[in-house]
């Protein structure tokens, strides 16, 4: 990976993620804020946020596989939904795309996002 | 500068503004503060959203000139709005004025209040920089002078980038420091991201961009304001406040994302 992870004993995550990552080399991409749109600009999972949540992660996927990455790539991800009571279904549904540690990661639980439909943003900047 | 535009014709972002990602060589890149439509004298202007968006991006504009770069050389922006119909309406059509064609990887929020409580949009950018990089490891500036502790833009010239996960005021055993209490979560904060900064070979000098979500901004300003002018001692980076509904867990008052610069 063309990035280190930073940790440290006097300051930990409050989940599985990374505190840090330091850039080591490679292009620095970033991710548009992904929502749950598919290829034809769709609403999938409408009312259903872990229907969107894995939606997100896959156009994240799509995104980061077309500039050379993959989800490994991710230094930091913000994930931004609309209520947190919706947060134990995004959060298995990224446990489940993310093999082991989450890069690392901000969540907010913002007031709305640009489409009422939409549940979940997510953006990222990568090492590729 | 070698600007990559991915997956730049798929079919959903057409015709949006904006493109799926964007990548670049990171020699030299610079961050700005999240902006709003305050004119000469710091006041907000009158009108509302268009007003607003247009002397927003007029800022920004002269931020990126005064970096030697263009709107087409933005790699990122963040556009907060806190009246999402009106932004539809007709600051949408602000930014394209200035945008033209360009198109870079964005993200959009709906958030509840900004620094003033009248603003109803803050833009902040990434830009792509032409040039060999600096001796100088950062270049922090200001296109207009104004009261604030921010820069409005800051230049990294080829150091590494450190993307910090958003802090907030835990201890090491996972217990929340200061429930119900601001200062004492806005000193936690700061200690977890200094111990960060310094494991990593920074310093608070060294951080580049700062983004502040707090539950209450006028909390915010009377009680963590002042330890988060301690931290940078006069230093200070690019940044953003935002207030939002929630955060992780409901004892969190604020968490601060910062990206900083190693040598």
């Amino acid at each position: 990976m063309p990035y280190s992870t930073i940790a440290t004993p006097e300051a930990k995550p409050v989940a599985n993620y990374k505190m840090a990552t330091r850039m080591e080399g490679g292009r620095l991409l970033y991710i548009s804020g992904q929502v749950a749109w598919d290829a034809g600009g769709n609403i999938v999972g409408k009312g259903d946020v872990g229907a969107q949540a894995r939606q997100v992660f896959e156009n994240l996927r799509g995104v980061l596989q077309a500039a050379g990455g993959d989800m490994q790539s991710l230094m930091k991800i913000t994930t931004y939904i609309t209520r947190i009571e919706h947060f134990p279904a995004v959060a298995e549904a990224r446990g489940a795309v993310f093999q082991g540690e989450l890069p690392a990661s901000t969540l907010i639980v913002v007031k709305s996002l640009f489409h009422p439909d939409f549940l979940i943003e997510v953006e990222g900047v990568a090492a590729v | 500068m070698d600007r990559r535009e991915i997956l730049a014709d798929r079919p959903v972002e057409k015709g949006r503004g904006f493109m799926p990602g964007v990548s670049v060589n990171p020699g030299r890149i610079l961050f700005t503060a999240g902006l709003t439509g305050r004119d000469a004298a710091g006041n907000l202007v009158a009108g509302g959203m268009a007003p607003q968006a247009h002397r927003t991006f007029e800022r920004l504009q002269a931020i990126l000139g005064r970096a030697g770069a263009r709107f087409d050389d933005v790699v990122k922006q963040l556009v907060y709005v806190t009246d999402i119909d009106a932004y539809n309406a007709v600051g949408r059509a602000e930014r394209a004025k200035f945008f033209a064609g360009t198109r870079s990887a964005s993200t959009g929020l709906v958030v509840r209040r900004l620094a003033d409580p009248a603003m109803l949009i803050e833009v902040e950018l990434v830009v792509d920089l032409a040039g060999s990089p600096q001796s100088q490891l950062l270049e922090k500036f200001n296109a207009e002078s104004h009261p604030g502790d921010f820069h409005q833009g800051v230049i990294v010239n080829g150091g590494r980038l450190l993307y910090l996960a958003g802090q907030v005021a835990n201890n090491p055993d996972g217990s929340v420091a200061g429930v119900g209490d601001w200062r004492r979560q806005a000193e936690k904060v700061y200690e977890n991201i200094g111990h960060v900064l310094r494991a990593a070979g920074g310093t608070p000098a060294g951080v580049v961009k700062e983004t502040t979500w707090v539950l209450d901004i006028d909390a915010w300003r009377k009680d963590g304001a002042p330890v988060r002018r301690g931290f940078y001692n006069g230093d200070y980076p690019a940044s953003t406040l935002v207030e939002i509904p929630g955060l992780a867990r409901p004892e969190f008052l604020v968490e601060i994302e910062v990206i900083a610069a190693i040598a």
